[in-house]
């Protein structure tokens, strides 16, 4: 059975290109939370998309619509407790100043929304939410993230074939 | 029946907490207090790892001040393997700088973070300003040029790191006896010149003033809210040199009171014969104190304020202007004033990037002898840190057996000393803010928000928790009874 909850699907190979940036979100020291990271390792090992700059860090920070600004295109990859999602789902983001910041917690629309204001431009956006279950301190994927994962990457790797 | 006021959770303060205001039938606060819920287990986790793996390991815990962990745990590490401060021999001077120099970097950006994107909201647009506008957002849409600004002194501060600990966050420079790369003489030239994209260290110093005048109009125009805001007295705690001034990196542990007598000064080596911890049962925060003056005299104000009361003089020009027009305000003695821990932390702000820049120009940065190895006989097991992190003084303190493997470790953080303050900034806040009320604005909840702010908090650090935790929220009425409870996890 197909478990993809695809509620947008860019085609991916825009993302191949020196313009575009991928940006893994996560901490693997908190289990399904290294998703992102998970998926960026597996990006670089597998030399895939491999004109795209590809980063990892652990939290989002305002200086990155600074980063974002030189950029045609941004794809993050994030980890996603959210019940909707039942595997991986991709979104389009739009700039929102959504007021949900704290140092440690700042939104993807948000800092879209800087590079807007701060700027004066605005790159194409996307994010893959990858679903995960446990965030407890302890390194290593569970299971089913890791099948989740794996099901993500396959859509990566077909498209890589086109390329 | 008496009323809890309960405000959960503390926007805008790292970790988890809540507030709990206790009214009396007339409304009339008869408690208040600060609660930490999230409950944090990285001391025992790290036991059993390598001990080299803990300044790794323990960074972690933190991800705005993981620098000052690191660096307190390298120093830990120079103890354990016998050329740590305790032991009497020193890493070499060029390592020694480089780890000050990532420390500096640390503090500016921590202090940019907490003053440009929590405080300067409050200052300029005022307590009651609505939530949405109150913000770094809101801050974006009024003034964009300015977030412009403090988004290139964040990503000139994170260059410094990451030129230093090889990473922009959680790096692994610092390495049992040293650390293990200099800084280049590009890598320098860049930092101290700029280049497309990334400003030059003159124009952190001009940011870094200008954040500063921003304190200095709006006290102007607020002072009497600001100086009147939870003013009360307690002990101030910061690490010193050997002429009595602060220093972010080594030093003694110095305690001064209200009228800068000194209370306290000792090796932090020694720290368990001067320092012990209290425990209640509504917080899993610790309270620690002098065990001379006991629980309720004995605390300590770290941190920004703390310091500035402590130290006497800076070495460095435009901030020891600035300091000399802080301490001429209280006319020498010390700074009570809650709301002037965000004017202690503006001047050093100014002061982080005056000593950047004074290291920038030092040739040691650029030399070799980075590491010393002593003979394994050296061994000693047991090391203690102190640093001066951006919130106060924060120890390390581990043990290892003779395989290498941690057995005990013990970290006291910023926000644990400083929580005996906060609850009494809460309970200062609450009286003058909530007393004989019966109708709580937006303005006076957020005015205990501002009060615990101050201390620029990180609740995740302090209680080392461990995985999720569940959120209990209990309601009391006058008489003691549990008349309600959730649970969110």
């Amino acid at each position: 059975m197909n478990l993809i909850t695809t509620k947008y699907h860019p085609d991916l190979r825009i993302f191949n290109t020196t313009s575009s940036l991928i940006y893994g979100i996560g901490n693997i020291g908190r289990q399904d939370d290294g998703l992102g990271w998970a998926f960026i390792d597996w990006l670089t090992k597998e030399k895939l998309f491999s004109k795209a700059e590809t980063m990892k860090h652990y939290q989002l920070h305002l200086e990155d619509a600074d980063l974002i600004s030189h950029k045609k295109r941004v794809l993050f990859i994030d980890a996603t407790k959210e019940p909707d999602v039942e595997t991986f789902e991709f979104v389009k983001i739009d700039p929102k100043l959504d007021f949900t910041f704290t140092s440690h917690d700042i939104s993807i629309a948000s800092i879209l929304a800087t590079c807007k204001l701060c700027f004066d431009y605005i790159p194409e956006v996307y994010l893959l939410k990858i679903k995960g279950y446990e965030w407890e301190l302890k390194e290593g994927l569970t299971d089913k993230a890791i099948e989740n994962l794996n099901i993500s990457k396959d859509i990566f790797k077909n498209i890589q074939k086109t390329i | 029946m008496g009323k809890k006021i309960i405000i959960d959770p503390v926007t805008r303060v790292e970790g988890h907490g809540k507030v709990t205001v206790h009214l009396d039938d007339n409304n009339k606060v008869i408690d208040a207090k600060l609660h930490v819920v999230e409950f944090r287990g990285f001391e025992k986790f790290v036991q059993g790892h390598p001990y080299w793996e803990a300044p790794m390991l323990l960074q972690r815990i933190c991800g705005i001040c993981f620098v000052s962990h690191h660096l307190c745990g390298a120093k830990v590490l120079d103890d354990m393997i016998g050329v740590g401060y305790s032991t009497g021999k020193h890493i070499t001077v060029s390592a020694e700088k480089l780890r000050r120099l990532g420390h500096y970097a640390q503090q500016l950006q921590s202090h940019v973070t907490a003053y440009f994107y929590l405080i300067v909201p409050e200052m300029l647009f005022g307590m009651n300003a609505p939530p949405e506008q109150r913000n770094v957002l809101g801050l974006l849409e009024a003034n964009p040029e300015m977030v412009k600004r403090v988004v290139a002194l964040r990503k000139w501060g994170q260059e410094v790191i990451k030129a230093v600990l090889g990473k922009k966050m959680h790096g692994i420079s610092s390495v049992p006896g040293g650390v293990n790369q200099n800084l280049s003489v590009e890598a320098r030239d860049r930092l101290l010149n700029g280049e497309e994209g990334l400003i030059s260290m003159d124009e952190v110093i001009d940011y870094a003033q200008d954040g500063l005048k921003l304190f200095y109009d709006f006290h102007k125009k607020n002072r009497e809210e600001v100086d009147s805001f939870a003013e009360f007295e307690a002990l101030n705690l910061s690490l010193v040199d050997e002429k009595g001034n602060v220093d972010y990196y080594h030093g003694k542990m110095r305690i001064v009171d209200n009228d800068k007598n000194i209370v306290e000064e000792f090796d932090y080596h020694e720290y368990l014969d001067f320092f012990s911890e209290g425990t209640e049962e509504w917080s899993y925060m610790k309270f620690p104190f002098l065990k001379r003056l006991g629980r309720e005299k004995g605390s300590v104000r770290v941190g920004p304020l703390g310091r500035l009361n402590v130290t006497k003089a800076y070495t460095t020009p435009l901030a020891q202007e600035a300091l000399e027009r802080f301490h001429h305000y209280t006319k020498g003695k010390s700074n009570n004033k809650t709301l002037h821990t965000n004017w202690a932390r503006a001047i050093e702000i100014l002061h982080s990037a005056e000593l950047i820049k004074e290291l920038l120009n030092d040739v040691d940065l650029q030399k070799d002898s980075l590491i010393l190895m002593p003979p394994k006989t050296d061994w000693t097991g047991e090391g203690i840190g102190v640093v001066e992190a951006p919130r106060g003084t924060l120890l390390h303190h581990y043990k290892a057996n003779k395989e290498g493997n941690i057995t005990f470790a013990n970290l006291v953080v910023a926000t644990t000393q400083n929580n005996t303050v906060m609850n009494r900034t809460v309970r200062s806040v609450a009286d003058k803010y909530l007393n004989g009320n019966d109708i709580i604005t937006e303005g006076m909840m957020n005015a205990i928000e501002v009060g615990i702010r101050a201390y620029d908090p990180c609740l995740s650090c302090a209680t080392h928790a461990v995985g999720q935790m569940p959120l209990v929220v209990t309601i009391f009425d006058a008489n003691g009874n549990k008349i309600d409870e959730q649970i969110k996890n």
